[in-house]
C-alpha cells in the first residue's frame, strides 16, 4: 500500500533527546537563553493549553463518565503518524475524535526530558494542573515523576487493551511494578552502529576499546547509554548497577579517552559521521541506523552480545490533569493493535504493543519483519534498562560523567 | 517648543529605548543569574537562596580552570587569526575595491544568510577525514592516511575564525574607508623610506603572538613556536608593510581593529557550538561547560556562577585592552 519509502520518515527523534545532543537546535536555542531561563518560572507551564475543565470525568465517579470535549497531549516531535500533505493532520488522532468526539490538542513541545520537566515542575509541586492530560517522557524521567507522586494512577479497568497488549519486557519496571502509572509509547535500543565494510561484523562491546579504529569511534553523550556499554564490558548489569561498579565503568571509559580512541561524545550527529565515513564505529540508536542505511548501505546495527540498552518513552497522566478519564481512553486507544500499527508504520521505533506486528504486516510486510522494529525475544533478551536512580545517585553519576566527557 | 526650551532632555529621550531594552534583557537576566548563583538545592527539591553559597564561585573556578584557559587561548588565537586575514582583505576592499566594492562587501557578509549551526556543520563536510580536502590529498599520498583535522583544536580554532571573520572585516573596512588616503601618500612623500623597521616589528609581534598561542593550544614548545612565528612575521612585515602604512594608515584604523577584535573575542570566548561540533573531549570550552551544567545536569547555581565569572572577566579584560590600545575616546564617548 505504501509506495513511498516509509523509512524516509524514520525519525531522528533522539536528536531532540536530552540536553547532551548539542546539534539539536532546540538545545542550542535553549542554551542561548541560559541566563534568562535560570529561574524555573511557574509561568512556564501556562504556555500549555489551560482551558477550563469541561464536564469533569470525576464528576460522577460511580458511573462511567463520558469523554471530555478535548484532550491536551504533549509529545516529542515526529513521534506520531503524520499526513504527507498536511503536517498538522494525524490520522490516529482523527480516528480518536471520530470515535469519542474528543478534540485532541496535540502539541509537539517536548524536546528534552530535563527541559520539559522544568516547565511542569512548579505547578506539580504546588499541586496545580499542568495543563496537560498526557505527557510522554523517557523511562528514567517517568520514574522520577512517579517517585515524586506527580502522576495520576491509571484506573486499569479503563485501559483493558493496555493491560492485555503490553509486551512483556516492559512489565513491572522498578519505578512502577504494577504498571499503574505509565504506559510505554515507543522504545529503542542502543548498540553497535558500524560500517561493516571497514570493521567487518561486530558483536562485542569490546570493539569500543579496540585501538585499531582510534579516532574513528564516537561514544554517546547520553550518560546511561554510554556508561551502559562499559558496564556490559565489565560484566555488570544496568539493572542493578552499584556506585562502585559505576565508578569502574567510568574508569574504563576514561581508558578509551586517554588512548585517543574516542573521537567525540555526541548526540545523534554520530549518524552523519558514519555516513560520511569519518567514523566507523559508534554507540548508536537503532532508529537512526535504519534510516541511515539508505545513505550508506554498509552500515549495521547490532545489539552487543554482552547486552545493549533498552530505553523507552512513556505516556503519563500528570497529577491534577483535567481530563483523566479521556486520557485513559487515549492510552487504551493506542494500545489497539491496528492503531499501534498505524503509528508504527510512520514512526519506526520499537512498538510496545502485542499484535501490532500482525496488523502492520497487512500494511507493509517488510517493515513488520524488521528485527529493529519488532525485535525477537532473542534480541530483547540481550537488552536491559538502566535502573532507576535516586536523585543523589543521578547527580553524582552525571557529575562523574561530565568530568569524563570534558565538561 | 518644549524641546527647544529643555534641550537637556533630548539625549536622554534618545537613550531611553536602548536603556529600557538593556534593562529588560541584560540587566534583569544578569541580576537573576547572579541571584541563582547563590542557590543550593536541586530541580526536584527546589532551590533555596543563601549567601553562604558563595563557595560555588571558587569551586567552579577551580574545577573548570582548564576550560576557562582553553577558551581564552582559542578565542585569542582566533581573534589574531581573523585580524591577520581580515586586515589585508578590508584594506584591499577599501583601497583597491573600485567598482566591485559593494559586491566584495556583500560576499563577506553572504555566509550570514545561512544559520551559524549549518555553517559550522558544513565544515565537517569540507574537513571530513576523507572529504573534499583530505580525500584527494590522501589518495595522492601527500598526507598520512590517519591524518585528520576534525576533532582537533585546529578545527575548533578554524571554525571560530571562520564564523567570526566578518565581524573583524567590517569595522576595519569602515575605519580604513573613512580615513583620508592622502595622508598615507603624504607620509610617503615626506619621509617614509625604503627601510621598514615598523613593518618588521609589527609583523613579528602579531605573528609571534599567534604562533605562541597556537603552541599552547596544541602543546608544542611555546618559545620555539613564538620564535618561528616572529621570524615569519618579520619577513612578511618587511616585505609588505611600508613605513607610511605603519605610521599613518594603521594607527588611523586602530578604532576599527579595536571594535573588530572585541566583536570577535567576546562571543568567541563564550562560544560552544564550534567546540561541540568540531572538537573532541579535550577541546571543550567554558561555553560547553555552562551548557552542560545548565541543561544536562540542571546545576543552575554552577552554570550561573560560571556565566557571571565569564562576564566579569570579559569586562575587566576589555577595560585593560581599551587602555592599552589607547582608544579610550571610543569607549568614553564625547560630551553630548
Amino acid at each position: 500500500m505504501t509506495d513511498r519509502p516509509i523509512l524516509e520518515h524514520a525519525v531522528t527523534r533522539r536528536a531532540f533527546l536530552a540536553g547532551t545532543s548539542m546539534a539539536g537546535f532546540a538545545a542550542f536555542l535553549a542554551a542561548c537563553n541560559a541566563p534568562g531561563a535560570a529561574t524555573p518560572t511557574p509561568g512556564g507551564a501556562t504556555t500549555g493549553p489551560t482551558e477550563a475543565p469541561t464536564e469533569g470525568p470525576s464528576a460522577e465517579p460511580t458511573e462511567k463518565p463520558s469523554p471530555a470535549a478535548e484532550l491536551n497531549f504533549a509529545n516529542w516531535p515526529l513521534y506520531i503518524d503524520t499526513d504527507d500533505e498536511d503536517e498538522t493532520k494525524h490520522k490516529t488522532l482523527e480516528d480518536f475524535t471520530a470515535e469519542y468526539g474528543t478534540v485532541v490538542n496535540y502539541s509537539e513541545v517536548i524536546n528534552d526530558n530535563n527541559e520539559f520537566f522544568g516547565t511542569i515542575r512548579a505547578p506539580l509541586e504546588a499541586g496545580q494542573d499542568t495543563g496537560w492530560d498526557i505527557i510522554v517522557l523517557t523511562e528514567w524521567m517517568a520514574g522520577r515523576i512517579v517517585r515524586l507522586g506527580w502522576a495520576e494512577k491509571l484506573d486499569l479497568g479503563n485501559v483493558p487493551n493496555y493491560v492485555n497488549n503490553l509486551v512483556d519486557v516492559y512489565k513491572g519496571p522498578d519505578f512502577d511494578p504494577n504498571n499503574e502509572y505509565h504506559a510505554p509509547w515507543q522504545a529503542g535500543m542502543t548498540g553497535l552502529g558500524y560500517d561493516a565494510d571497514v570493521t567487518g561484523e561486530l558483536t562485542s562491546v569490546n570493539a569500543y576499546w579496540d585501538e585499531q579504529w582510534a579516532g574513528r569511534v564516537t561514544f554517546l553523550s547520553e550518560m546511561r547509554d554510554c556508561v551502559g556499554m562499559a558496564l556490559a564490558r565489565l560484566g555488570y548489569s544496568r539493572t542493578d548497577v552499584t556506585t562502585e561498579q559505576y565508578d569502574e565503568a567510568i574508569a574504563e571509559l576514561q581508558k578509551a579517552v586517554d588512548a585517543n580512541i574516542v573521537r567525540a561524545f555526541t548526540g545523534n550527529e554520530y549518524a552523519e559521521d558514519l555516513v560520511s565515513g569519518n567514523v566507523v564505529l559508534a554507540m548508536a540508536w537503532s532508529g537512526d541506523i535504519i534510516q541511515k542505511q539508505y545513505e550508506r548501505e554498509s552500515l549495521r546495527f547490532t545489539v552487543p552480545d554482552e547486552t545493549g540498552t533498552l530505553w523507552y518513552d512513556n505516556m503519563l497522566i500528570p497529577k491534577g490533569a483535567q481530563h483523566k478519564y479521556t486520557a485513559e481512553l487515549m492510552i487504551d486507544f493506542v494500545y489497539r493493535p491496528e492503531i499501534a500499527a498505524q503509528i508504527e508504520a510512520w514512526v519506526n521505533y520499537i512498538c510496545p504493543v502485542k499484535g501490532a506486528q500482525e496488523e502492520l504486516a497487512k500494511i507493509d510486510e517488510e517493515l513488520a519483519a524488521s528485527e529493529l522494529i519488532f525485535p525477537s525475544d532473542a534480541t530483547l533478551a540481550k537488552v536491559e534498562r538502566f535502573r532507576t536512580l535516586t536523585e543523589e545517585e543521578e547527580s553524582y553519576m552525571n557529575d562523574q560523567f561530565s568530568a569524563l566527557i570534558g565538561v | 517648543m518644549f524641546l527647544r526650551r529643555h534641550r537637556w532632555i533630548v539625549p536622554y529621550a534618545l537613550l531611553t529605548p536602548g536603556l529600557l531594552w538593556l534593562a529588560a534583557f541584560y540587566v534583569w537576566p544578569a541580576v537573576q543569574m547572579f541571584v541563582s548563583s547563590f542557590w543550593s538545592g536541586s530541580v526536584e527539591r527546589g532551590f533555596t537562596f543563601s549567601l553562604e553559597n558563595w563557595t560555588t564561585y571558587p569551586d567552579a573556578l577551580d574545577r573548570y580552570s582548564t576550560q576557562f584557559q582553553r577558551s581564552v587561548l582559542y578565542a585569542g588565537a582566533a581573534t589574531i587569526l581573523t585580524f591577520m586575514i581580515a586586515y589585508p582583505l578590508a584594506y584591499a576592499i577599501a583601497f583597491r575595491g573600485g567598482r566591485l566594492k559593494n559586491l566584495l562587501l556583500f560576499l563577506v557578509v553572504a555566509p550570514f544568510f545561512t544559520s551559524f549551526l549549518l555553517r559550522t556543520i558544513s565544515w565537517k563536510i569540507i574537513l571530513g577525514d576523507d572529504g573534499l580536502v583530505f580525500g584527494p590529498l590522501k589518495t595522492l599520498g601527500f598526507v598520512d592516511d590517519s591524518f585528520r583535522v576534525l576533532a582537533t583544536p585546529i578545527a575548533v580554532i578554524s571554525g571560530i575564525t571562520y564564523n567570526f571573520l566578518p565581524f573583524m572585516v567590517l569595522p576595519i573596512y569602515v575605519s580604513l574607508e573613512k580615513g583620508d588616503q592622502r595622508l598615507g601618500e603624504a607620509a610617503e612623500d615626506l619621509y617614509a623610506g625604503p627601510w621598514r623597521p615598523g613593518g618588521t616589528i609589527a609583523g613579528a609581534i602579531a605573528s609571534g603572538l599567534l604562533f605562541a598561542l597556537l603552541g599552547v593550544a596544541f602543546g608544542y614548545s611555546v618559545p620555539i613556536m613564538a620564535a618561528a612565528g616572529a621570524v615569519i612575521g618579520a619577513v612578511a612585515g618587511t616585505l609588505f608593510l611600508s613605513e607610511g602604512f605603519i605610521r599613518v594608515t594603521l594607527p588611523l584604523s586602530l578604532p576599527g581593529v579595536f571594535a573588530g577584535s572585541l566583536l570577535v573575542f567576546i562571543p568567541a570566548l563564550g562560544d560552544y557550538v564550534n567546540a561541540a561540533l568540531l572538537g573532541n573531549p579535550g577541546t571543550n570550552m567554558i561555553g560547553n561547560v555552562i551548557q552542560s551544567r545548565f541543561l544536562v545536569n540542571n546545576d543552575y547555581p554552577t552554570a550561573s556562577a560560571l556565566s557571571f565569572i565569564l562576564m566579569v572577566a570579559i569586562l575587566v579584560a576589555v577595560a585593560i585592552y581599551a587602555r592599552l590600545l589607547g582608544t579610550e575616546s571610543l569607549t568614553e564617548g564625547r560630551r553630548l
